[in-house]
């Protein structure tokens, strides 16, 4: 309950952002057609608004039931993510692959020398065929020279 | 009926060219692999492999082919893991379980799995051949509509969307509001005024449809599974050498007939699609078999049911999609959105103008029925195979492929941390109970309803009124109140009925 209240709170508040924005900010320099570029967005930020006050008035019985290992473990891959998003371009697909999938294999319970093959196998696996074979676009990073 | 046979001779030369036979059995197959893995439904399926297929090159057509075979699927592979493990792929499984698992229990897991596989086939062909009969005659009646109608039949989308689909009304309202504000971040097409872009250059054509849907549902199916990951042992259930029976078609030959036409019916409904088809049915046919039956316990009508009701449900949500450009499921959404990446704007002239596409993936949604009962009754220990991939691997490829599909197409490493945010949005609105098909539904209805309602007011230089002037709308107008009040009376009477007991 408390969940669905502190979520709608937060939309709420992004709402009134939204359509702050909506009313104020975005102005055509010249009025086009009867409702210019404004208009949908006021309208979307009220009837949004209005759902948001209800679902903080009338919440549903839900408790989000995170224990706190899971919790910790969802940052932890949360962060791993932002981590492979970072290295992507800077490191190559293949090297951002291994390190990503190593360690995200061995967190999730993975033996060490499994993590490292399979982090290995998919980052040259994947390479092969998605870039070499199918001609995706990849980043290859420093091993641009090897990879040709 | 000429017109149709017409059609169908046309899409059936689309359909059998050699790339495109390959495609669809490349689609079938990659599609039963996806829907078979635990947890995995046609919905994240189809968003996961969207990027890959739209990187290929491919003309519309045939991408739209193996696109819906990747649908169709994992529409199939999603019963193994439900009937196998008790884990339903998607919210369109969920009855799937109820009575397969406990027949996989008592150790006929290969009737369970041989049977589903016949009535999804059922379903799934009575579906496409309605679809070609009623699809081009709709075609032609939404050919004069205008845009208020448009208003109108948006309105009434979202209305049965909201009121047919998740538990709280509010809620998939609130989601489908979230998908319409998301689609109003960019330049607007009209005046060329920024909004809401906060002069960030990578947002300033809109947020990339690829990226919210593999966003929302990749990311967020990835954070479900590494929650999921914590808690579960999962136990696989032996197939075993059981097989379908005569005595057994016999048994369900209605149910699965009257199933596949009530979820083929419930999927033309705009936003409703697979879960609340199969719902319906299993609810239908365990009050039709009354005391008689023993469903929840393994009752062979109770799984031929929702298995008939989702694979027609998938392709009753075709029909508006080719139609009015309108989705009828959270999926048909995301194929809507990848005939938009190829410039195609489906819609009722979609029949006339782009006879290769439409006629094309009708003719090969024949195929692909086809296809999946010739791989799925022999290969299905293949499939179940699958289910014992661990999940500490599994898990990490979901984000591998998700990274690549993203990348490939867009080549821009700021989506990259877009995905990893509204994936974290959409595993928190899960959690909450609200669905996510409607936040996708809104934001790829979220351009056609602006345009409309503004064309509409251009047009009566800002009068209103034209919204309820023409008879179409009208009818419209009657049927959003006719939705909304359904539902409703149905809690009011059980409500009265369970007092009354």
């Amino acid at each position: 309950m408390i969940a669905d209240r502190i979520f709608a709170g937060i939309s709420l508040l992004l709402i009134i952002g939204y359509g702050y924005i909506a009313f104020y900010v975005i102005k055509a320099p010249f009025q086009y057609d009867p409702l210019g570029p404004e208009s949908w967005p006021k309208i979307l930020a009220v009837v949004s608004g209005l759902s948001a006050l209800y679902l903080i008035l009338k919440p549903d019985n839900i408790s989000l039931d995170i224990s706190k290992s899971v919790f910790i473990r969802l940052i932890t891959v949360t962060i791993l993510l932002f981590g492979y998003s970072f290295a992507y371009e800077p490191l190559g697909f293949i090297i951002a692959t291994f390190l990503f999938c190593g360690l995200f294999a061995r967190l999730l319970g993975a033996n060490t020398l499994n993590s490292i093959y399979f982090g290995l196998g998919l980052g040259i696996f994947g390479y092969v065929l998605c870039a070499i074979i199918l001609e995706l676009n990849l980043p290859a990073g420093p091993l641009e020279s090897l990879l040709g | 009926m000429n017109e149709v046979l017409l059609g169908l001779s046309h899409g059936f030369s689309v359909a059998f060219m050699p790339t495109n036979l390959m495609l669809v059995l490349l689609g079938c197959f990659a599609g039963t692999l996806i829907g078979a893995l635990p947890g995995i439904g046609p919905i994240n399926g189809v968003a996961i492999l969207l990027p890959i297929a739209y990187s290929f090159g491919l003309p519309p057509e045939s991408a739209l082919i193996l696109l819906a075979g990747i649908y169709y699927g994992a529409e199939y592979g999603g019963r193994i893991s439900s009937i196998l493990l008790n884990v339903p792929g998607d919210a369109g499984a969920v009855m799937s379980t109820l009575d397969g698992n406990p027949m996989a229990k008592k150790g006929e897991a290969g009737r369970a799995l041989s049977l589903s596989a016949i009535a999804s086939f059922v379903g799934g062909t009575l579906a496409v051949v309605l679809l070609a009969m009623f699809g081009p005659m709709l075609a032609k009646f939404a050919v004069k509509f205008n845009p208020s109608d448009y208003v109108a039949l948006m309105i009434f989308a979202f209305a049965s969307l909201s009121s047919l689909v998740g538990k709280n009304a509010i809620k998939s309202l609130f989601a489908a509001l979230i998908g319409l504000m998301l689609a109003s971040i960019g330049i607007d097409a009209n005046t060329g005024v920024a909004r809401f872009t906060f002069g960030i250059p990578d947002i300033l054509a809109g947020i990339d449809f690829l990226v919210v849907v593999i966003g929302l549902f990749g990311m967020a199916e990835l954070f479900h599974l590494v929650e999921q990951q914590i808690r579960g042992n999962l136990k696989l259930l032996p197939i075993g050498k059981s097989f379908v029976s005569f005595k057994d078609l016999m048994l369900v030959k209605w149910t699965i007939l009257r199933s596949s036409l009530i979820g083929f019916f419930v999927g033309v409904l705009p936003g409703t699609g697979a879960s609340v088809a199969s719902a319906i049915t299993y609810g239908t046919e365990k009050r039709l078999v009354g005391d008689k039956g023993d469903f929840g316990n393994g009752d062979p009508r109770g799984l031929a049911a929702p298995e008939a009701a989702n694979n027609a449900s998938a392709g009753g949500a075709m029909v508006p999609m080719l139609t009015l450009g309108i989705p009828g499921s959270g999926t048909t959404a995301i194929l809507l959105g990848a005939l938009l990446l190829f410039n195609v704007q489906p819609g009722p002239l979609m029949f006339e103008q782009r006879p290769e596409i439409a006629w094309g993936l009708i003719a090969s949604m024949f195929i692909g029925n086809f296809a999946l009962l010739l791989i799925n009754l022999p290969l299905v220990g293949m499939f179940a195979r699958l289910l014992t991939i661990p999940q500490q691997y599994l898990t990490p490829m979901i984000a591998v492929l998700a990274f690549i599909g993203v990348y490939s197409v867009v080549g821009n490493p700021f989506d990259l941390y877009m995905i990893i945010g509204l994936g974290i949005l959409g595993w928190i609105l899960r959690k909450l109970d609200f669905s996510l098909a409607p936040v996708i539904l809104g934001f790829v209805l979220g351009h056609i309803f602006e345009d409309n309602l503004r064309r509409a007011l251009s047009i009566s230089a800002g009068d209103w009124s034209i919204l309820y002037q023409s008879n179409n709308a009208v009818v419209l107008y009657i049927m959003t109140i006719f939705i909304i009040l359904v539902p409703m009376f149905v809690k009011m009477y059980k409500k009265r009925v369970s007092k009354n007991n």
